[in-house]
């Protein structure tokens, strides 16, 4: 296995990570590191345990054991409706907008962490970034298109001004060419100074942008380091489609 | 852009005239159409007026319930146990001394001979029922769906069996009867127009924005940061109070209190109320109220049928509430967000 250095203190990190569903075991024994700055992708098959690492990192599930840290304060204390006030902002997959609510109001809930003034400013700035959804401000989100819906996820998640942002499987069911928009725009966000945890199954899209990657498979990382290392490794491919792994069942989520 | 009206845009940091009026627009038409009720009650015959009132009585609590289920998406089945409440408690304080010696003998001193003005008795009716909710409510706004439901149901029924047996303080199974009444066609106009408003200044706030978000999604709402409870208790107390203040007017345009008033029949008829007339908008829940309270007369009218030349012509009794849990089904079936289907009254201009 390879393992990435670290030098500088993590922003965000996970120690032997462990979550279970009642009887199956979504994540054994993960650790993962993200620096300040970078994008760091995670791929790997359906069910290998993507979403319930993302899922642990934002509340949304306890795990039975180890520790997440973000910048060295330990998250274990925080609830759900918090993680966005210590600066994590998720992008969930199937993004989740409120569709009844309209495009201005959605990106209003982004916000809905912050006490400052300038939460309509940034919200003119993102309409200047994309006219189309100005256009549709007073419309309900759910009448946008998906790759308009990916890009109102993405800004509210932003508008909670994280220090780390979080996306479950962006490509997933958009065009080629609206995938390729998104990840034009994550690397923006990087360039802003924003560090990115982004979870895919697109590997070969998420490796032209990533710093790092980890191969998940069956709940843990089989393999990680830069995308060019992974791509030579001759365990990639058999980590990337679980064929090499002992043929237990799929126990992940 | 003619958008839904629900929806207006928040950036502009002071709202110039014409925006203003557009953002009130809803209110404003709601308003308007509860007065023009009002005006035709007024030339109306005693009969119909006194439905008339009855319905803008029904209208309070289908709002009371609109606040909460509506926002929330949380469905709801207690808010009848809240008028029961502002009922009786408008009652007690409002009743005279000598009634209560005669009905409630066992009542304590200071209840006994308190004797309330209307207004400050409809308030503590309004106040106990919210008290009440917030109550209840703490550990209960916590549940969702088919759960929140039942939990709902069971404050509905703890309260009609706490009155029912409470008899030194409500008397049981007995009437309450001498209760001044004060509320005609115009009485429950303003009760109606309070709560429009007060319905309609919840959710233009930002709670009802993050409760309404909530709704769509709970997790994506708490992941932005959205304490759902809060936001749902809130909305709860608000339409318990609303709720209320409907049964303290109910009690009041009667002139007694039962408690078999407030059980099932005006759980189902106010729910009916809500989901004909659409739960997803104000309007549809003002739609539904009015709506249904015509149809009930024109079809209890129908009842007691016609005379034309000699021949009398009468629907078979029972047909009010067939019809309406048929429309009830057929609103269900083909058009799921009722009436109004979740909109409230568009903007008629461009912008």
């Amino acid at each position: 296995m390879i393992v990435a250095e670290t030098t500088t203190e993590p922003l965000l990190d996970l120690r032997n990570i462990e979550v279970r569903y009642g009887a199956i075991t979504a994540l054994r024994g993960v650790d993962l590191h993200v620096k300040t700055g970078e994008i760091v992708a995670i791929v790997g098959p359906n069910g290998a345990g993507k979403t319930s690492l993302l899922s642990a990192v934002a509340g949304l599930v306890k795990p039975v054991s180890g520790s997440i840290s973000l910048s060295g304060k330990s998250l274990a204390p925080v609830g759900l409706e918090d993680i966005v006030r210590h600066g994590i902002a998720l992008v969930p997959e199937g993004r989740n907008i409120f569709a009844s609510l309209t495009v201005e109001e959605n990106l209003q809930l982004g916000a809905t962490s912050r006490r400052d003034s300038e939460v309509n400013t940034d919200i003119g700035r993102f309409f200047s970034t994309f006219p189309i959804l100005g256009e549709r401000r007073n419309q309900p989100a759910g009448l946008l298109s998906g790759g308009e819906q990916q890009m109102l996820a993405i800004a509210r998640a932003l508008l909670s001004r994280p220090k780390l942002l979080m996306l479950d499987e962006p490509s997933l069911g958009l065009a080629p060419k609206i995938v390729e928009q998104v990840y034009v725009e994550l690397e923006k966000i990087r360039d802003d100074g924003i560090t990115i945890l982004v979870v895919e199954q697109n590997a070969a899209r998420a490796f032209a942008v990533a710093d790092r990657a980890y191969i998940m498979s069956h709940g843990q990382f089989a393999l990680s380091g830069t995308p060019a290392d992974l791509r030579d490794n001759a365990g990639f491919d058999a980590a990337y489609f679980g064929v090499s792994m002992d043929s237990e069942s799929r126990d992940g989520a | 852009m003619n958008s839904d009206g629900h929806t207006p845009a928040r950036t502009a940091a002071a709202f110039s005239g014409p925006e203003l009026l557009r953002r009130l627009w809803p209110l404003l038409c709601l308003v308007a159409i509860i007065v023009l009720i009002g005006i035709f009650a007024e030339l109306a015959p005693t009969v119909v007026q006194r439905r008339i009132t009855q319905g803008l009585i029904y209208l309070v609590a289908v709002v009371g319930l609109y606040v909460f289920v509506g926002n929330s998406g949380v469905l709801a089945f207690g808010n009848v146990a809240f008028m029961a409440i502002g009922a009786y408690v408008s009652a007690l304080l409002t009743m005279s001394a000598g009634a209560k010696g005669i009905f409630l003998p066992d009542l304590p001193a200071w209840l006994q001979t308190a004797e309330w003005a209307p207004l400050a008795a409809a308030g503590a009716g309004g106040g106990i029922a919210a008290i009440v909710a917030f109550v209840v409510g703490y550990p209960l706004m916590r549940l969702s769906g088919i759960s929140a439901g039942i939990a709902t149901f069971a404050i509905l029924v703890v309260t009609y069996v706490v009155i029912g047996n409470w008899s030194s303080v409500t008397g049981g199974q007995n009437s309450l009867m001498g209760l001044p009444i004060y509320v005609g066609p115009w009485t429950a106009v303003i009760g109606a127009l309070v709560a429009v408003g007060i319905a309609f200044a919840y959710q233009e706030s930002r709670s009802a924005l993050l409760l309404r978000a909530s709704r769509e999604d709970e997790a994506a709402a708490a992941a932005s940061g959205v304490n759902v409870v809060r936001h749902r208790l809130a909305a709860f107390v608000i339409g318990a109070f609303l709720s209320g203040v409907s049964g303290v007017l109910l009690a009041h345009f009667l002139g007694t209190v039962r408690v078999e008033t407030f059980y099932l029949d005006l759980t189902f008829l106010i729910i009916a109320m809500l989901v004909i007339g659409g739960m997803g908008s104000l309007t549809g829940a003002v739609a539904g109220a009015v709506v249904i309270a015509a149809l009930t007369e024109l079809l209890r009218q129908a009842e007691v049928g016609v005379t034309i030349g000699g021949v009398s012509l009468a629907a078979p009794g029972g047909l009010g509430d067939v019809v309406l849990a048929l429309l009830m089904l057929l609103i269900i079936l083909f058009r799921p967000k009722g009436i109004a289907g979740g909109k409230e009254i568009p903007w008629p201009f461009r912008r």
